[in-house]
């Protein structure tokens, strides 16, 4: 072991090509991709809606990557498409996620547009769904005697509500409801964002 | 000197290594591609779907629509198409109720065990009892026209004079769809197959049932047929005015329960049992239908005598306390003849 | 590596006190040379395939847009794909229910006329070479653009017609300007004011200007106690969204059962189910009736990436080998819908349909007559489904069926 000069060479050079094939490279690529006509960046309401939805760790149980009718029955399930690299261009950091305890999000603001709607759902999942696991987030809404002019009131079954008065969301609840709903990816895919020109996808179709 | 030997001995040996890996790893590729074309590799390590087994199928397979050729023969087999899936359009002076051919042989003529008419095409000219004499294919379509047509409430009140090019549409639609069918062989799949006599006879009390709960979604509860928003029959009648007449043969009820049997409720051939079967054809042609063309001047009992006897069908017997195949009144106008215009006459 | 300590292979060296290590040449075993060089191979031919699609697919693409520019070929095309299900493939119509095409009064009006039937639709009876017609035709505003409107209408002028006009993509443009927003033209008597010496037209049946009753307004609009709105979800004219359906169009009867259904438990949906528990019977039908009476212009796209050339064969002449009929032999020509139980299919959403179909094929929707759409998905590929949800949802949107209860709504658009 008497030849460190060639050693270190030769290991940096290795460093550096991992470096290139693995960061650089993919990262050129990354950047070539357009943002698709159809989406739009979030707004204000919405981002502090995603930063709620970071902090509440949504992303520990429910994925935002519909996958291809190849690898799993997605389409079917209602998801809709498989996502596209481009389908993230103002996701920073991305919410992927990589478990689906929950159903998959990333076009939850299609396939249930109602703001009520969600506000029960978050208030109490099991006022909906009796089976459901999701837990229920009551620290994002406040028990009022009567709602105000300015106060959304949550719409809620029998035996799900206080004895008496009514639910309101509180700002946090209605920020992450507006980013919910604001997850559209149902444009069409940019052409160039498909893998073999969308050529291989439209042959397995048919 | 030696060491020499021995470099050149190295090189030889890599060189020869390289040779072997280069070979090996070929002959792997070209032993993979092989194996990918035989169709040995699992679909799930290929990711390709296996080929559909075209052969599939024991009945004969007719040409596909895109395979008309052009030119006036093509166009003779789509008019004749046409005219089989939208008779009461394309031949609508001839046509004296709401059913095309295509209603009864389904998929436009190709369905095994609907009467298929690849299946019928080489049969013809054939000897038939119905008529004891031999019936060419035009006589026999003519024969659909004032039965299964009912022609006698139409327009021209008969079928298409002999002749017509109703006829040579049609038959040049047969010829087509007959292409590569052997001649005079009764072939698997024609006709609309046999259901074996049960034990218990059949009944329309036990039919209507049946018809309550498998055919009244789509044919509705009066067994009327159903249409779309625009008034276009979607499901056809079975009985009454808008229905075959007494003399079709899907008045009888051994056909009428073989096509049910083997073709009924769309989608689910084969759902009902036999002895179902038998009991629905009998409670559907149980009911009053337009009268036997062939009535003329007798009495329903001398019809049934002359053409009737020895049928399975209700036809002259009492149902229900009334006489079955007094035929049911005859339309005001004829069926599809033009309206009268709009606004005042020239009396007013 | 260490040339000092290099010894004989093979020969067996006891380890003394100044044992070395040292490594004898073992050359790496041919087979996985093999195999990696098969692997570098494979790589590279795949690359290269993938090179060699994108070429394919450009020339695929060019192809396309060089054979859409083909203006006879177009409308040919044009007419057998949109028009051919109802007015049949030679325009003879169907007797008693849809109005010929040849030599008809309106085809012979140029294709001026033609393009603005098409752009609006018809509801109400007509007259056509002397037969009336109880016109229900969709508007083919959303399904066809400019220039496909102006083909066709020039196809459809020519070939049934006569005349010679062709009509360019820019007047069809400025038609459709004009007429944007009108809704459907009322039969023929309203036709008449486009169409000289048009023989007398049957009136428009009086329609009672049915107000909507206002505790339905308030159920589809805010909601009532325990129950969301309806629009929140379905949209404000029920033209539904990804796989929550749309409405508009479908019978008063379908609509009924289904929301019976959801209520009894017999079909499954749980946002559905509790959204019915809280309906009683009268609101239920008011529901219905309204959304039956609505005529929306489709918002559907083809999205799930299924062969529309299949899922038109599905839909139009079904495979019979998988023993799956025509979708249209019960749901109506064009996908209208027939009765209570064969829901209208043109237009609804793509990915709708296609859950629907997963849940009859996984037994999770049980609620079809007979057990038909059950024994029919499960034969269906998955291809097929999604194949045939796209063709439906490239349809134009049906006519109202029932235009006695059309009712628009003021405010309703904002929700869209």
């Amino acid at each position: 072991m008497n030849r460190y000069l060639p050693l270190v060479l030769i290991a940096l050079g290795i460093l550096a090509f991992a470096t290139l094939m693995l960061v650089i490279a993919p990262g050129v690529q990354i950047a070539q991709h357009a943002v698709p006509k159809g989406l739009n960046p979030y707004s204000e309401q919405e981002s502090r809606g995603r930063e709620q939805y970071v902090s509440l760790g949504c992303v520990y149980c429910h994925s935002q990557q519909p996958r291809s009718p190849d690898q799993a029955p997605d389409v079917e399930r209602g998801w809709g498409r498989p996502s596209v690299a481009g389908d993230y261009v103002f996701d920073q950091p991305h919410q992927l996620g990589t478990m689906r305890t929950g159903p998959d999000l990333l076009n939850v603001g299609v396939r249930l547009p109602s703001e009520s709607w969600h506000l029960t759902h978050l208030y109490q999942p099991r006022a909906i769904f009796g089976w459901s696991i999701m837990p229920a987030y009551p620290y994002l809404f406040e028990e009022k005697a009567e709602a105000g002019p300015e106060d959304t009131v949550v719409v809620l079954p029998k035996g799900f509500g206080p004895e008496s008065g009514v639910v309101v969301a509180r700002q946090a609840a209605l920020d992450l409801t507006a980013y919910l709903l604001a997850l559209d990816r149902t444009y069409p895919v940019p052409e160039d964002a498909l893998r073999d020109d969308g050529y291989a996808d439209r042959e397995s179709g048919s | 000197m030696s060491s020499e030997h021995h470099d050149d001995a190295g090189q030889g040996r890599s060189a020869k290594r390289l040779i072997f890996a280069a070979g090996g790893g070929l002959a792997l590729v070209a032993i993979g591609a092989l194996m990918l074309e035989a169709g040995w590799v699992p679909g799930w390590i290929s990711g390709r779907a296996p080929a559909p087994d075209v052969a599939e199928s024991a009945y004969f397979q007719p040409p596909s629509e895109a395979e008309i050729p052009d030119g006036p023969f093509g166009e003779a087999v789509k008019r004749g198409r046409d005219i089989f899936m939208n008779t009461s359009t394309n031949a609508g002076d001839y046509v004296g109720n709401g059913l095309t051919c295509a209603n009864c042989h389904l998929d436009g003529g190709r369905q095994p065990m609907s009467a298929p008419m690849w299946a019928a095409y080489g049969r013809y000219p054939m000897y038939r009892a119905k008529n004891d004499q031999i019936n060419t294919m035009e006589d026999r379509v003519m024969g659909c026209f004032t039965f299964s047509m009912n022609a006698q409430h139409s327009v021209a009140g008969g079928p298409p004079p002999h002749g017509s090019d109703i006829y040579r549409d049609l038959e040049s639609y047969f010829y087509w769809l007959a292409t590569g069918a052997p001649t005079n062989v009764l072939m698997e799949g024609s006709g609309f197959g046999k259901v074996a006599k049960t034990e218990l006879g059949y009944s329309p009390e036990r039919g209507e049932q049946v018809f309550a709960a498998n055919c009244a979604v789509c044919h509705g509860p009066d067994g009327q047929g159903q249409t779309d928003a625009n008034g276009r029959i979607v499901f056809p009648p079975l009985w009454g005015p808008n229905s075959y007449n007494w003399g079709a043969g899907m008045a009888r009820i051994d056909t009428a329960a073989a096509f049910v049997k083997n073709n009924m409720p769309l989608s689910q051939p084969g759902k009902l049992t036999d002895q179902e079967a038998w009991d629905v054809a009998a409670y559907i042609d149980s009911h009053e239908r337009p009268k036997d063309a062939r009535q003329g001047e007798m009495t329903v009992e001398q019809t049934r005598q002359r053409f009737h006897d020895g049928d399975e069908t209700y036809y002259g017997q009492q149902v229900n306390g009334a006489l079955l195949g007094v035929g049911t009144p005859g339309p005001e106008r004829p069926v599809g003849a033009p309206e009268l215009p709009i606004g005042p006459t020239p009396l007013e | 590596m260490t040339r000092i300590n290099k010894q004989k292979p093979g020969k067996i060296v006891k380890p003394g006190e100044d044992f070395e290590p040292w490594e004898s040449h073992n050359p790496v075993p041919l087979p996985v040379i093999w195999i990696a060089v098969a692997l570098g191979i494979w790589g590279t031919a795949l690359l290269l395939q993938e090179q060699d699609s994108k070429v394919v697919a450009q020339a695929e693409r060019e192809a396309g847009e060089a054979a859409a520019h083909d203006a006879a070929e177009g409308g040919a095309a044009l007419f057998l794909a949109n028009c051919s299900t109802c007015h049949q493939p030679n325009g003879a119509g169907v007797r008693l229910a849809v109005p010929p095409l040849q030599d008809s009064e309106f085809a012979k009006a140029g294709p001026g006329v033609v393009a603005q039937i098409l752009l609006r639709g018809i509801d109400g009876p007509i007259r056509v070479k002397g037969f009336t017609y109880d016109g229900h035709m969709p508007s083919f505003a959303e399904a066809l653009d400019d220039a496909e409107v102006a083909q066709l209408a020039s196809y459809v002028g020519a070939r049934f017609g006569g005349g010679e006009t062709v009509l360019a993509p820019a007047e069809v443009a400025q038609l459709r300007m004009t007429h944007s927003g009108s809704g459907s033209w009322q039969g023929g008597a309203e036709l008449a004011s486009l169409v000289a010496d048009l023989p007398p037209q049957p009136p428009m049946p009086a329609t009672a200007e049915a107000g909507l009753d206002p505790a339905i307004s308030d159920l589809i609009f805010a909601g009532k106690g325990d129950v969301w709105s309806c629009a929140s979800c379905h949209g404000g004219l029920g033209q539904g969204a990804e796989n929550t359906p749309r409405l508009a169009g479908l019978s008063q009867g379908y609509i009924t059962k289904q929301l019976h259904d959801f209520r009894q438990g017999e079909r499954h949906n749980e946002h559905m189910s509790f959204v019915a528990k809280g309906l009683d019977d009268a609101e239920i039908d008011g529901l219905a009736a309204y959304y039956a009476g609505l005529r929306v212009d489709s918002t559907a796209q083809p999205a799930l990436g299924g062969d529309l050339a299949r899922g038109e064969q599905i839909a139009l002449q079904g495979d019979w080998g998988l023993g799956v009929p025509a979708c249209f032999s019960c749901h109506g020509p064009s996908g209208f819908g027939v009765g209570a139980e064969f829901p209208a299919l043109a237009a609804q959403q793509p990915a709708y349909v296609a859950s629907q179909l997963a849940a009859w094929a996984g037994g999770h929707r049980n609620n079809s007559p007979l057990g038909l759409m059950d024994r029919i998905s499960e034969a269906l590929p998955e291809a097929d489904r999604r194949a045939v949800s796209d063709y439906l949802a490239s349809l134009p949107a049906v006519p109202a069926p029932e235009p006695q209860a059309m009712a628009r709504i003021e405010g309703g658009e904002d929700e869209l």
